[in-house]
């Protein structure tokens, strides 16, 4: 009873704030959670005459043909590894550059650099997969022009498939990295100066000040990017992979993940049932591993835990 | 940072986090639910239409129709779609919005606009946008009781024969297109080259060979032949069409000889498939197609176009006439050669009434004004003219009983079929552009030896077997393109491997329900 009263009150005292509120809640509510209805379709079979909920239950057959070909765990492990790294290797290398910027006291070559390094963040998937065809391919690539004009053998980029793992990740960080340095600098640039101005006069050299000061103070943002970034750990990148490697099969078994299998099974089948059911797997994958990870992060520091 | 400032900053972004998992959650349904309601039709209450030519069908009501088409919408679209209102207004108490999907994923939107319940009163329907399928799952209206009351003079016009030949299950989907041409494959190469290397005309296999080896040999900068990353339609269903007899470009490896429509084998794991895949490997060995031919997206005929490449394995007529314009403008020293497959394996389909045709979606409420209208495009020579070539003296003129455009493709907002009307096509209106009197030629040729298709109309229902079907579309792509484009060393090892995984992904089950269908349809039909 008090409890409810509490509330209540809280609503009357606050109701202007509350107000502001209801558009954001609105919105929300209009575009993300009355379309969940619409899980349901994972489970049915699509009919184009009747409405969704007189359509045909089938329990699990939407989600079979993911484990048909029996490809699932080494998709899921695919999707997974890559962004891993994707996050690992892109926070830590943008931490560092982050911070090398930082130091830097030329004011127009930092900002030169830094929007050399942006710029690759709007070049289209589309574009880079051309450029990577040129780079690579056989006959006329860049590299094998190379390679021949220094008397070497030309190497088949296209029909090996272990290089795509790294080429896949480093068009990632080429791609990416000076967006999320941006953050970084972002949040360097709001670290107050004091710190570092007492630590000098402690005696500490410029690598000390970075380890003990600088790192330290990015560790809420790291946490958090981090955080974000694992959400969508299940899908994500679709374009870099689909642009880079597109119908080439010779290399699905290292650089297949999800979104492309998924995407390139409903081309032929056109179905709804099975197109829901596939994202609502990646959904609920990627929310479980959020939720837990989220938790084991609360258990060592609750503080920089989501929720 | 103070730690009340950062506990704030967290809150905020949790919340943002905490939504946006969610939102990720919603996002994909919101294709399939979102948007049922937003075009649905203005209906306001007109006055009723006197004297109307329609006694059929009530038109007093006035209706917006929502037209759907593939591709892109030509510039003057509005202006076309004023003057089509206008007319539609008068005569049925309608108007219409042409909508175009663009080419971009046109597959998916067009899933979604017949999925989503969203109002589309007619849509282009072909054998190559899933007609079968669509109509067999109940996605368009029958047409059989509306045609003689809405559209009696359509009804009449498309000989019966047609309305029989698009008939799924015993009921006519869709308007098909009365305008018989020809869409079968033909080899197209460098002419100008084979006469200088004294090459030997492609009419078969073995010689298309010797032409590729000829100009491998004499032009090592270019590219024998033009490919692209799709080797299973470009590639091996072209070259099985030349090399062998088959009734159709049949899935899931499923062969059928024209002759004998109820032998049913499989082609997947047999010897022939087998010789095929040692050809293919000695092309790529040869170095007759591109190495990295599996990540090449440019589309064919531009490699042919620009020089790149000298010879294409098949392409229909028409596209072949459009590379001769095009090369006639920019490579006048160019020439192009073309040898159709029927004329060297007798097999000449002109294209099958489901090739181009319109339907009406399940979801729409004015079926009979939608189809009324339909009827004014193909029949009536002032919508028909009007939506084929545009308004006459502005976008084209008629020289000597020929089409011609005005200015060129940059000036003019409306060329020759610009908005894609292949479907509503009426021979007996058709204009022609001078250049099309080389295909018109091909066509007389083929017209000789013509044979009736015995394939498309079959409709697959593939409910029973589609997560198979799914599995089994990327063991293709995995374990069969690479073997198609040449690039295994190993024929014998790869193609156990495909196999292995093909049954795996339920080959088996596919190939038996598959099977029992087209039997079903081919004793049922008659074919022979």
């Amino acid at each position: 009873m008090l409890k409810k009263n509490g509330l209540l009150k809280e609503l009357v005292t606050n109701r202007i704030l509350f107000l502001m509120l209801l558009p954001a809640l609105i919105f929300f509510l209009i575009n993300s959670y009355v379309p969940m209805v619409g899980v349901y379709y994972a489970f049915t079979r699509f009919d184009f005459n009747t409405s969704l909920f007189n359509s045909q239950f089938v329990g699990l057959d939407n989600f079979k043909f993911l484990w048909q070909s029996g490809v699932l765990a080494r998709l899921t492990l695919n999707t997974i590894g890559y962004n891993i790294v994707f996050i690992l290797l892109g926070n830590v290398l943008a931490i560092a550059l982050a911070i090398l910027l930082s130091e830097l006291r030329l004011q127009w070559f930092k900002k030169l650099t830094q929007s050399i390094m942006f710029l690759p963040y709007f070049v289209s998937f589309v574009i880079l997969s051309v450029i990577v065809y040129n780079i690579f391919n056989y006959e006329s690539g860049f590299l094998n022009s190379t390679l021949k004009s220094f008397g070497m053998e030309s190497v088949d980029v296209y029909n090996t498939p272990w290089v795509w793992i790294f080429l896949i990740i480093i068009f990632y960080l080429w791609k990416n990295i000076g967006y999320s340095m941006v953050i970084y600098l972002a949040s360097i640039t709001g670290i107050s100066e004091e710190y570092y101005e007492a630590a000098k006069i402690d005696g500490a050299n410029i690598f000390q000040r970075i380890w003990y000061i600088t790192v330290p103070m990015l560790k809420t943002t790291f946490v958090m990017l981090l955080l974000f970034a694992l959400g969508s750990i299940m899908k994500g990148q679709f374009d870099l992979f689909y642009q880079l490697i597109g119908n080439n099969g010779v290399l699905y078994n290292t650089t297949d993940i999800l979104d492309t299998y998924v995407y390139r099974s409903l081309k032929v089948t056109f179905d709804i049932g099975m197109s829901t059911a596939a994202g609502l797997y990646q959904s609920l994958f990627g929310f479980v591993l959020i939720m837990t990870v989220n938790y084991i992060i609360k258990k060592i520091n609750d503080e920089y835990a989501l929720f | 940072m103070t730690k009340k400032a950062v506990k704030t900053v967290t809150m905020f972004l949790s919340i943002i986090m905490f939504i946006s998992v969610l939102a990720a959650c919603g996002s994909n349904n919101n294709g399939n639910s979102g948007n049922t309601a937003t075009n649905a039709p203005k209906e306001t209450e007109g006055t009723t239409n006197e004297g109307t030519e329609k006694p059929g069908i009530d038109t007093s009501k006035k209706v917006e129709l929502q037209f759907y088409m593939l591709g892109d919408a030509p510039k003057d679209i509005a202006s076309i779609q004023e003057q089509v209102n206008k007319m539609a207004l008068e005569d049925l108490n309608a108007t219409v919005k042409f909508n175009y999907t663009s080419w971009t994923d046109w597959d998916q939107k067009y899933k979604l606009l017949l999925g989503s319940g969203q109002q589309v009163d007619l849509i282009f329907t072909a054998e190559w946008t899933q007609y079968q399928s669509y109509a067999k799952k109940g996605a368009f209206q029958p047409l059989d009781k509306i045609l003689p009351v809405a559209a009696p003079t359509l009804n009449a016009y498309v000989p019966a024969d047609m309305w029989e030949a698009v008939k799924i299950d015993g009921q006519i989907f869709t308007v098909p297109a009365t305008y018989k041409e020809y869409v079968t494959n033909g080899f197209v190469w460098r002419e100008d080259l084979r006469e200088k290397y004294n090459l030997p005309k492609p009419v078969d296999v073995a010689t298309f060979e010797q032409y590729l080896d000829g100009i491998k040999k004499n032009e090592p900068t270019m590219t024998p032949l033009s490919m692209n990353s799709d080797v299973k339609t470009n590639l091996m269903d072209v070259y099985k069409s030349i090399a062998h007899t088959p009734i159709g470009a049949l899935p899931y490896g499923i062969e059928v000889d024209y002759k004998t429509p109820s032998d049913v084998t499989s082609y997947w794991g047999s010897d022939v498939q087998k010789e095929d895949l040692v050809t293919m490997k000695r092309w790529q060995d040869n170095g007759y197609m591109v190495k990295n031919v599996l990540a090449v997206k440019d589309t064919l005929q531009d490699q042919v176009t620009s020089g790149r490449a000298a010879a294409l394995l098949g392409d229909n007529p028409t596209r072949f006439n459009d590379m001769v314009i095009k090369i006639q403008a920019t490579h006048p020293d160019w020439k192009l050669g073309y040898h159709p497959f029927p004329l060297t394996n007798g097999i000449a389909t002109p294209v099958h009434p489901i090739h181009n045709g319109f339907a009406i979606p399940a979801s729409s409420k004015n079926a009979e004004r939608a189809l009324a209208f339909y009827e004014k495009m193909v029949t009536d020579k002032r919508y028909n003219l009007l939506t084929q070539y545009g308004v006459e003296g502005k976008n084209y003129e008629i020289k000597d009983g020929y089409y011609s455009m005005l200015g060129d493709s940059n000036s003019n907002g409306f060329s020759r079929e610009g908005m894609n009307g292949w479907a509503w096509r009426n021979p007996e209106f058709m204009l022609f552009d001078k250049n099309y009197d080389g295909v018109k030629a091909i066509f007389d040729e083929l017209d000789k030896i013509q044979t009736p298709d015995k394939f498309t109309g079959f409709a697959e229902d593939y409910t029973a077997y589609q997560a198979e079907r799914a599995a089994l579309e990327q063991v293709e792509k995995q374990y069969l393109f690479p073997l198609n484009a040449g690039l295994v060393k190993n024929v014998d090892d790869g193609l156990a491997t495909f196999m292995e995984k093909a049954n795996q992904a339920g080959l088996e089950k596919i190939q038996a329900e598959y099977t029992k269908q087209w039997l079903a349809y081919v004793e049922a039909q008659g074919i022979k």
